[in-house]
């Protein structure tokens, strides 16, 4: 994985201050991930991605886009090739969505019909009805406003996307949706994006790898939203975090990255016997009933006795079920809510792969 | 006779609007001296309120400029100018009256102009620079058209009160609707005082008019009715800067 940004050793000192907003920060971000830039207001994230497309210049340091420095060339140009996503969207109250999406192709020369492809193509990949383009921003809900400025910011396909607080216009519920939105879009198109937010769950919702910025733009940590709630590196970040650091992990995890136990699982054709001693090996009252490979459901140990093999005693459908891709939150509700404190994990195509437990959910966050 | 109809009778009077003291001559000098102080002054004021506030720069400049141009009787003015260009050998013509409106109609263009450009939101100027537009991109793309509206007032504003106030360039000798006014008082003619005054108001007020609509028409984002469909769930958030009219 080579690194689309590297910033090395930059610091930036506005003028009549006497604290540095970034210090001596050293970051490389991954070619087509999502890295989001979270911290508390007046830490620096801000200063670091404007510092990026340089709208501010940096005291000392280098940063590195795509390999080349970002002062080898007119600053006008280095920002056409980073699309730029701010709060509240920033666009353009006097032209017309169409227009406004249409911004860098104009400043790039393209010809009238690519442009209008172009803003078609747009506008279906973020979401937005024809019937919109003709509008002014200000005839535009919130969440339509913000559709437009990632179309805006996509135009050129520019390789990389700058989102300075994104969402923070918007109410949490289209807030989830434009997110939801945003990982589709990066699904599609792979884009190396950096975000700046405050929002911890955003961050933790969209980041491939998560930097943790503390005041003076110090860097706490940097890496996997789940390392991070794993192993907060100090005690900033912990705090940072918040509580439920755990829940909020199995939000991440599937149930995938967990282990799941075999489980007293019988055949219908074993006998009781079998069963009591799979059921004694795994501390169970009752017993799974498997065949070629497909959870039939399960038998209580007391309607074993007296029958020949476990396909006579009465069989139960098995209702706690969960999938590979279920969230791990999830599942641990479905666990603890079972009857038997166990759901067995079924794959899409019908094959039985093994039960969770509680047990089997913390070994996994571990 | 009263004096609505000795108005009526004025300018029923044909021969009155003919010659070169004819009412349609008098009108002519009337816009056409208002007409060269606006040009002349939005060439000055209009430039020079986008520069500084581009720059955002110059917001004490604007500041005096506007309260000089609130003070300053352009009475005084005009005599001043008419005896600058006496001492030329020029006093008798269009100029004193010219430079006098020029300098009426500075201030209020200069400063809606600035506060157009100083105004823009910073997240615009901001989104203006980081789509890679250069600076002279920024101001002719994004900071004058969303500056345009005020522009358009300030101009408005300028040019009504110049039409009206060109009337005092009958006080210097120069040939307007203002003469009527002042030769009806000598001559004791009702009729010539109001159809002056009515001349003056007429042409006013249509000035304002048409720029009115103007202004509307160049810029027609600036009235778009605010309030787009709301997002699902209602979005609290459409109070969006342009629009702080609409209730969340």
């Amino acid at each position: 994985m080579d690194a689309a940004i590297v910033l090395n050793d930059v610091t930036k000192q506005f003028p009549g201050s006497a604290d540095v907003a970034v210090g001596h920060l050293s970051l490389s971000i991954a070619t087509g991930t999502i890295t989001v830039l979270v911290g508390p207001s007046g830490c620096g994230k801000t200063t670091v991605l404007r510092m990026v497309n340089r709208l501010v210049e940096p005291t000392s340091g280098q940063i590195l886009v795509e390999g080349t420095d970002i002062r080898s060339q007119p600053v006008h140009e280095l920002r056409r090739r980073l699309g730029y996503v701010i709060q509240q969207t920033g666009l353009f109250p006097h032209r017309t969505v169409a227009d406004n999406i249409a911004t860098v192709p104009g400043l790039l020369g393209w010809d009238k019909a690519r442009t209008a492809a172009r803003v078609t193509e747009l506008a279906e990949l973020v979401g937005l009805a024809p019937d919109l383009l003709d509008r002014y921003p200000a005839a535009l809900s919130g969440g339509q406003q913000q559709r437009v400025g990632v179309a805006r910011a996509l135009a050129a396909d520019p390789p990389v996307l700058l989102m300075d607080e994104p969402y923070s216009a918007v109410d949490p519920i289209v807030r989830h949706r434009l997110q939801d939105e945003l990982l589709d879009l990066q699904q599609r198109l792979g884009k190396t994006i950096v975000l700046v937010t405050h929002d911890v769950d955003e961050a933790l919702r969209l980041a491939d790898r998560i930097a943790v910025v503390n005041v003076g733009g110090r860097l706490e940590q940097y890496d996997t939203p789940t390392n991070v709630l794993r192993q907060p590196a100090s005690a900033f970040v912990e705090q940072f975090l918040g509580a439920e650091r755990g829940l909020r992990r199995m939000g991440l995890l599937h149930v995938a990255d967990v282990t799941p136990s075999g489980g007293a699982i019988v055949s219908p054709t074993d006998t009781p016997a079998t069963a009591r001693s799979a059921m004694a090996a795994a501390n169970m009252t009752w017993v799974g009933v498997v065949d070629d490979g497909r959870l039939l459901g399960w038998v209580d140990g007391g309607d074993l006795n007296g029958q020949a093999t476990v396909a006579e005693a009465e069989l139960r459908p098995f209702t706690t079920v969960v999938q590979p891709a279920t969230v791990l939150r999830e599942a641990l509700d479905v666990v603890v809510t079972s009857p038997m404190l166990a759901a067995a994990v079924i794959d899409p195509d019908g094959r039985y792969l093994g039960m969770i437990t509680i047990d089997q959910i913390s070994d996994g966050l571990r | 006779m009263s004096a609505i109809g000795e108005f009526i009778d004025y300018v029923t009077t044909a021969g009155n609007w003919t010659g070169p003291k004819g009412l349609l001559r008098l009108t002519v000098n009337q816009l056409l001296v208002s007409g060269i102080a606006v040009v002349v002054a939005a060439a000055i004021a209009v430039p020079a309120g986008l520069g500084f506030g581009h720059v955002r720069r110059g917001g004490l400049a604007a500041v005096s400029v506007a309260n000089i141009g609130r003070a300053l009787p352009s009475f005084a003015v005009l005599v001043l100018a008419f005896g600058v260009f006496s001492q030329a050998g020029r006093g008798l013509s269009i100029w004193p009256t010219a430079i006098a409106l020029t300098l009426l109609a500075i201030p209020p263009m200069f400063t809606n102009t600035y506060t157009g450009v100083r105004g823009v939101d910073p997240r615009i100027r901001d989104a203006a620079a980081g789509v890679g537009m250069r600076r002279s991109q920024q101001l002719w793309k994004v900071e004058a058209p969303i500056a345009l509206p005020l522009v358009m007032t300030g101009i408005r504003v300028s040019a009504t009160q110049v039409v009206a106030t060109a009337t005092l360039g009958a006080w210097v000798g120069f040939q307007c609707l203002g003469t009527l006014i002042f030769e009806g008082f000598a001559q004791q003619n009702d009729g010539k005082i109001i159809t002056g005054a009515v001349l003056v108001s007429v042409l006013t007020i249509s000035i304002e008019v048409a720029l009115s609509k103007l202004e509307r028409r160049l810029s027609p984002w600036a009235t778009t009715p605010s309030g787009g469909p709301v997002d699902e769930p209602p979005d609290p958030t459409l109070a969006s800067p342009f629009h702080p009219g609409r209730p969340a």
